[in-house]
């Protein structure tokens, strides 16, 4: 099996015949496709259509799946590792270990993982990039079926050349970009257009900085958070423990009588000074 | 006469009875058969509401413990059982609603075992797992004093717990900062989805200081709340007190919320007069800007009814700060909107009535509240003097609460969709091949089939017949079609397109109703003359108008389907095997599956009639125009 196997999509070569999405359905055994609400159309990403052709003006025709992310959202955000970036590269799904919080769906950048919305049983669906056929060495479906050659497979170094040959190549035929080389981190299924492909992501222009990074930010920010916290409340507990004593012995050696009740105020911090 | 309490719990109990219904259907059917959620809204009012919302509204547990056990601010003792049991609670419905939403919820024990630290669900699941632990520790002391666990054993517990309450409050506070604010952080993924009047990097401090703020408003309603319903006087000293708290701590997350925005330059998108800023203008006075003027005036302060608005408008307000991240802000494809089911917000409205019942239960028996009112005192039970029984009907209140929640599990039951979750009926119904008895009618070829009823003698001439059958309205009407017949009258192979326009795979193609616009009704498109003609001249002007005495009108005529009986009985097919019935191919299938095959496989048998040349790519695709793209060139000759 290659290491980092990626996908160059030429959409500029790509004539919408769908034979790969006919693949797809054939090898990942998706049967009908069982439409669910909130479903752009018919033929959109659904839990029965791992990969599809979005028709766009012009005649151009742009096949839509998981990206396979380098650093993928999805997989930093599953809690229990169900979604899991193989040494490999391809991005695949455990059944057995999820539990079925749909984070992943929240998180994807490009909104691609579904879900069987219409089952009791309900699993998370999304493209593997054929991860089972990659280890005997074969290529993925979509791009075995292609009659085009519009998407071509291998190591993504290779991709990634290829693609910068042809943008050398057909000079002003393609726009001067690579479309997954570095966005949210790199991905491991590259585009090639003369149109804008900004509708694949849920904003045009993504960042190159990768998402998990940002919410590591924060979680990286918890041992420190755990030890500040519980040493700030049992110090302030003592502190103030100690000073309300204190406060109290002066005030009873300062008039015998008791002084307070439960409800007076605390001493404010200013007046603990002197006492202390 | 019931009294407010009762009446209350009579509406609690039913609104459990319904949440019992509608959980039959969850469980049996799945999420989709409950839920209005989908692959665009995967995360709906279960997650803003019963987890976002409800870990928030438990924040007063350890607020109020802070200030008690590490601040020493020991005027706010009484508040902390009723907070802390609050807090159990809160969590305890929060894993229940999460047992709802979780699609596989059997496996919710999963992240004890799986661990994956660079979630931030992982890490909040951890935290509210060992917060629950915590709190039901820090709560076991109040169990323990009742007499029911007055042996030795128990009470040796009960001391070891009240010895460790030190370490629990810590460890309640560490767990209660890291999971109020690590909810915050779930959404720090999503900086291409939220809103960015919404998103921001400090995300988990703004989560943070809200819920304690909310902590803060839940604890004044809830003593409002139980002053009101156990008819007991609310201690509004200590109130205005904590009421002073939250506009403090209000004032903070005003400070990080705005200057957040100046920080990121968005303060001018708070005014663009957009549906979304103008949510955001809303929330902000809702939840921060008017409670916290209001508290800052001491006489709204110190009154009952300044405090009940106050908390009641920050509780509003920030549980809607979170329905906002969770769901009005968070980016959906156009079109693809999200509104909860009546179910959804029944598994809200009735988990949270749980939460209540257990509240009530737990307070009128366990020492929560300082306060005998609440504790139903013991009274007497008969009348010494009479020896009357004083004590009401110990079985009423039971009776009446499980008759309030069978009729609200009856009434669920009565509109809940009993049965499996169906496909939203986008897809194209498929055409179906019927295998009929065709008649043949002479001299009008473009209606040559007709169905003959089995039971009907057969006309002599009749062939059964390969017959389509489709709906192409797909609005369940089968008709029978004359593929033939269209292509000829359509303008031949040019006019494929027409009904079959583009390829895609279930293709809706154009609807019967495009051309045929008078199917469902009067219309200005029917042709007299060529209905004289076909009927016979004058002789044939009764078959319609068959009425003399009536004027001649579309109304009064015989029925178009009277004589164009194209809608199939169903009686009268043997409708082929289900492998035949398909959606209408798209215009690539019907061109290459149909056309080109076709004609290889003539060309192959009878070269000297069929030219191959259409079995050739480039007799359609033009190769010179391959830039186009065009997917049908002119045909060469």
């Amino acid at each position: 099996m290659i290491e980092h196997p990626a996908i160059l999509i030429d959409t500029t070569l790509c004539t919408g015949c769908e034979r790969c999405v006919a693949a797809c359905k054939q090898v990942n055994e998706l049967g009908h496709d069982r439409p669910w609400r909130g479903q752009q159309a018919v033929d959109s990403l659904s839990a029965t259509r791992y990969c599809t052709i979005l028709r766009r003006p012009g005649r151009r025709y742009v096949r839509q799946q998981c990206r396979h992310c380098l650093e993928p959202a999805c997989v930093s955000a599953c809690l229990v590792g169900a979604m899991q970036k193989t040494p490999e590269g391809p991005v695949i799904y455990d059944p057995h270990k999820c539990m079925g919080c749909r984070y992943c769906l929240v998180a994807c950048p490009y909104g691609i993982p579904r879900y069987d919305w219409d089952r009791a049983v309900p699993y998370v669906r999304k493209c593997t990039l054929c991860y089972a056929r990659l280890k005997p060495g074969e290529a993925p479906a979509c791009v075995e079926s292609c009659p085009e050659k519009a998407a071509l497979f291998g190591p993504r170094d290779a991709m990634l050349a290829e693609a910068h040959r042809r943008l050398e190549a057909g000079r002003g035929k393609y726009l001067k970009h690579v479309d997954g080389e570095h966005e949210v981190g790199g991905s491991s299924v590259l585009y090639l257009s003369d149109v804008p492909l900004d509708f694949l992501a849920w904003q045009p222009n993504l960042d190159d900085r990768p998402l998990p990074q940002r919410t590591w930010a924060s979680l990286a920010k918890v041992p420190p958070i755990i030890v500040g916290v519980a040493g700030l409340m049992t110090g302030l507990h003592w502190i103030i423990g100690r000073r309300m004593k204190a406060a109290l012995e002066s005030a009873a050696q300062a008039s015998p009588s008791p002084a307070g009740n439960d409800d007076a105020p605390a001493p404010s911090p200013g007046d603990e000074e002197h006492h202390a | 006469m019931l009294d407010r309490l009762s009446l209350l719990k009579t509406i609690l109990w039913a609104l459990v009875g319904v949440l019992a219904a509608v959980s039959v259907v969850r469980f049996a059917f799945g999420l989709g058969a409950v839920t209005n959620l989908s692959d665009a809204a995967p995360w709906g009012l279960w997650v803003a509401l019963d987890v976002m919302a409800g870990v928030a509204l438990a924040a007063g547990g350890f607020v109020v413990a802070a200030a008690v056990y590490v601040f020493h601010l020991e005027q706010y003792r009484p508040f902390v059982r009723a907070a802390i049991l609050t807090a159990l609670l809160g969590y305890a419905a929060v894993a229940a609603g999460l047992l709802y939403d979780l699609g596989l919820p059997w496996h919710i024990w999963h992240p004890m075992i799986y661990w994956q630290h660079h979630s931030v669900l992982f890490e909040v699941a951890l935290c509210v797992m060992f917060y629950l632990t915590v709190l039901a520790l820090e709560f076991a002391p109040a169990v323990l004093e009742h007499p029911c666990f007055a042996r030795p054993a128990f009470q040796t517990i009960a001391r070891g717990l009240r010895q460790a309450t030190l370490p629990l409050v810590v460890a309640g506070i560490v767990l209660s900062t890291l999971h109020q604010s690590s909810l915050g952080s779930l959404f720090l993924i999503t900086p291409y989805r939220l809103h960015a009047l919404w998103y921001s990097p400090i995300l988990y401090v703004l989560f943070f200081v809200s819920a304690v703020a909310l902590g803060l408003a839940t604890l004044i309603a809830e003593s409002l709340l139980s002053s009101f319903f156990y008819r007991h006087k609310a201690p509004l000293r200590l109130l205005s007190g904590l009421g002073l708290g939250a506009a403090v701590v209000l004032a903070l997350y005003a400070l990080l919320r705005l200057g957040d925005l100046a920080w990121r330059g968005q303060l001018g998108a708070c005014f663009d007069g957009s549906w979304l800023s103008r949510m955001f203008l809303f929330e902000m006075a809702l939840s921060t800007l008017i409670p916290m003027a209001l508290l800052c005036v001491p006489r709204v302060r110190s009154s009952l009814a300044g405090l009940a608005l106050c908390a009641g408008l920050i509780v509003a307000g920030m549980v809607l700060y979170r329905v906002d991240v969770c769901l009005v802000a968070f980016a959906r494809p156009e079109g693809s909107g999200y509104f909860p089911t009546w179910m959804e917000i029944a598994v809200s409205l009735g988990l949270l009535a749980a939460c209540v019942l257990v509240f009530l239960f737990l307070v009128e028996r366990l020492r929560v509240y300082d306060d005998p009112h609440v504790r139903g005192a013991p009274q007497p039970s008969y009348d010494p003097a009479t020896l009357h029984n004083l004590l009401p009907d110990e079985l009423a209140a039971p009776r009446r609460y499980s008759l309030a929640a069978l009729l609200g599990g009856c009434l669920a039951v009565v509109f809940l969709p009993l049965g499996a979750p169906q496909p939203v009926a986008t897809a194209a119904l498929p055409a179906r091949a019927a295998a009929g008895i065709a008649e043949n009618r002479q001299g009008e070829p473009g209606q040559t089939l007709a169905f003959a009823v089995p039971d009907r003698p057969l006309p002599a001439d009749a062939q059964p017949a390969s017959l389509l059958v489709i709906d192409g309205n797909r609005d369940g009407q089968m008709v029978l079609f004359n593929h033939g017949a269209h292509i000829g009258r359509m303008g031949r192979h040019e006019s494929c397109a027409l009904c079959h326009h583009l390829s895609l795979p279930l293709d809706r193609n154009t609807s019967c109703f495009e051309c045929h616009r008078d199917v469902y009704g009067p219309t200005p498109l029917f042709r007299h003359e060529s209905h004289v003609k076909a009927l016979g001249g004058n002789a044939g002007c009764r078959q319609c108008h068959a009425d003399d005495s009536l004027p001649k009108t579309y109304e009064t005529s015989t029925a178009c389907d009277q004589c164009h009986r194209l809608q199939v009985a169903s009686a009268a097919l043997v409708p082929a095997p289900a492998a035949r019935w398909h959606p209408a191919p798209g215009y690539v299938d019907a061109m290459h599956g149909l056309c080109v095959n076709c004609h290889e496989k003539s060309a192959r048998e009878a070269p000297e009639h069929y030219s191959p040349l259409l079995s050739r790519c480039d007799h359609c695709h033009d190769p010179d125009r391959a830039e186009q793209r065009q997917p049908l060139a002119p045909s060469r000759p």
